[in-house]
């Protein structure tokens, strides 16, 4: 156990004392919230200004920053396991090996830092989500929601390690792994349907969203996020308006005529993590004995 | 003296590739040990089995008494190894490098700090220690290698190619460090290296070459085996001693304005140089080195290029 806490502690300082790494996992957040504020925030408020009034700022602002928080558990996670391509190729792996550790001591401690930095970027992109929030006019989130966001982020960022490591199993070399990040950072934002609301997606779309799993993150942080702020605009409104809004947004997914309920949500974001981890686990040992 | 190591009929292959092709050596304990050979003889593919961290095809090896692919951990407790590359992490310190590879050997963390305060003094490293490891020069790092091979207190210090890249001066005091490890210790130390001059400070050399051993032996067996020593004549009259080399049916060749001939030892040179005394003008004696001895075994000078 003081074998993977020390490689632990390792993987960490190697990761947030490499500064591009660190940028590089915020720059989706960073891309996202500058698409919004200099084009699409305006649009969006506007376009709900007749249906939200005057909390339209506010829900657009919870709408767009839940959003960021389940791209960042994937794309935190992948520059955390950055570490794990780096050592294989730097061949500094070689001297772990050499040294009387288990192999899965070794492969726990990129899967448990990559969950920390996942999980530690997620709290970072909270905290300037609610600025962000605030600055807009809106309010902080409350302590219950609070609470159940952070239990939700702990599922989302599992999730995403488990499907980044699935990934990251395959990768032999630096640059592989840089050019497939860059691409799953870029597609990261449509596949989880955070630039656009999903209701104005062509319905082939709509399906490759719900089917990835990080979205069900998404859709359970919108429901924290906006719950205040909803209730608030649509306090005297018909129940069919209120459902045909969260469906047109992705707050809550619905296949065919049936509602996900949250606990669905919940239910896919830890069968992927588990799923996922076993399938990578089976990679690499596969691998090993080659 | 017990052999720490022992390697018999070992073999690898790379695919199609034969990299050693069926070796036997042992490796007494507490002597320095070097495995000499050009780049891509099979030297770090040799090291590499022996340290666990490649199968071999076929062949046994015995380290400390413990049977390579069978007790395994038992092995990886006994040596350190500093590897060809530099691989500790450039972003911590040498001290948090050590402290971090220093876990894995499963010591108490009262036992780690004495383990890893002993390593850095052993390898001289104090005076970098709280910087990091990216940001230190090339000697610096070899001996920070060091350290880190050092901290479990292995029995068995393994280098490969722990001086090159180095400028001479480095390579002298890296080679001391490891010298002097070796001598205040008693811990066996297996080296390889293509610089022969250092392979002739050895205890003891093994050449491999195209994945075979081609010679061991102490640095004066071999020496005294497989290099000549020559006789270098300045002659005063070039025609003279040229008649006079050929009645007594002495074989030598020119070079350079002076006449060189092959001798058995150097003590051979004295009746030839009495004989001649009258027709030359000064003479030189040069007993073989190592490098003349690598030539014989292997056909072929040490290639230096890296690769």
């Amino acid at each position: 156990m003081t074998v993977m806490i020390n490689l632990i502690k390792r993987n960490l300082k190697l990761f947030f004392r490499d500064r591009t790494s660190v940028f590089f996992s915020l720059l989706a957040v960073f891309i996202i919230i500058g698409l919004y504020v200099l084009f699409l925030g305006d649009m969006m408020t506007n376009n709900f200004k007749e249906l939200l009034g005057s909390n339209s700022r506010f829900i657009v602002d919870s709408w767009v920053m839940a959003g960021i928080l389940s791209v960042i558990s994937i794309t935190s996670t992948m520059g955390a396991f950055h570490i794990m391509i780096e050592d294989a190729t730097k061949k500094i792996s070689k001297d772990f090996l050499s040294a009387p550790l288990k192999r899965s001591q070794l492969a726990g401690g990129y899967i448990i830092s990559s969950f920390i930095v996942g999980v530690i970027m997620s709290i970072a992109a909270l905290i300037i989500s609610e600025i962000y929030i605030l600055a807009g006019g809106g309010s902080l989130l409350g302590l219950m929601s609070l609470l159940k966001l952070l239990g939700v982020m702990l599922l989302s960022v599992f999730a995403s390690s488990a499907m980044v490591f699935f990934i990251v199993s395959f990768f032999k070399s630096s640059s592989a792994f840089a050019s497939a990040s860059t691409i799953i950072g870029t597609l990261i934002g449509f596949l989880t349907g955070i630039y656009i609301p999903i209701g104005s997606l062509p319905s082939g779309v709509q399906t490759a969203i719900k089917i990835f799993p990080i979205s069900h993150s998404a859709a359970l942080f919108r429901q924290i996020m906006m719950e205040a702020p909803m209730s608030k605009a649509f306090a005297n409104a018909p129940a069919q308006v209120v459902t045909g809004f969260k469906q047109m947004m992705g707050i809550v997914f619905f296949f065919g005529d049936r509602e996900l309920s949250p606990l669905i949500n919940m239910l896919v974001l830890i069968v992927t993590g588990v799923v996922f981890l076993a399938l990578a686990i089976l990679n690499i040992s596969v691998k090993k004995k080659q | 003296m017990s052999h720490i190591i022992n390697v018999s009929s070992l073999k690898k292959n790379y695919g199609n590739v034969k990299a050693v092709k069926g070796i036997d050596f042992h490796v007494n304990e507490g002597e320095l040990f070097a495995f000499v050979g050009p780049n891509g003889a099979g030297k770090t593919t040799t090291i590499d089995i022996i340290c666990t961290l490649l199968k071999p095809d076929s062949g046994a090896v015995i380290v400390n008494g413990y049977t390579l692919g069978k007790q395994d951990d038992k092995i990886r407790k006994n040596i350190g190894i500093v590897f060809q590359d530099n691989l500790l992490d450039n972003l911590l310190t040498i001290k948090e490098n050590l402290y971090t590879r220093g876990s894995f050997y499963g010591l108490s963390s009262k036992e780690l700090s004495a383990a890893v305060e002993k390593a850095a003094r052993a390898a001289d490293v104090e005076s970098f220690y709280n910087r990091p490891y990216g940001k230190i020069s090339g000697g610096q790092r070899r001996r920070a290698d060091i350290a880190r091979a050092l901290v479990n207190t292995p029995k068995i210090l393994f280098l490969d190619e722990p001086t090159t890249g180095l400028d001479p001066q480095t390579r002298k005091s890296v080679w001391d460090t490891i010298r002097n490890l070796q001598k205040g210790t008693g811990m066996t130390v297996f080296l390889t290296t293509h610089y022969m001059e250092e392979a002739a400070k050895a205890d003891y050399i093994a050449i491999i070459d195209n994945g075979r051993i081609s010679a061991k032996g102490t640095p004066s067996e071999l020496r005294a085996k497989y290099s000549t020593d020559t006789l270098r004549l300045i002659s005063k009259d070039n025609e003279r001693l040229t008649t006079f080399l050929n009645e007594q049916n002495i074989k030598f060749i020119i070079s350079s304005g002076a006449f060189i001939i092959n001798i058995s030892n150097t003590l051979g040179a004295l009746p030839l140089v009495n004989k001649a005394e009258s027709l030359i003008s000064g003479f030189e004696v040069i007993s073989g080195s190592m490098d003349d001895a690598f030539v014989k075994i292997t056909g072929h000078v040490m290639r230096e290029d890296a690769g």
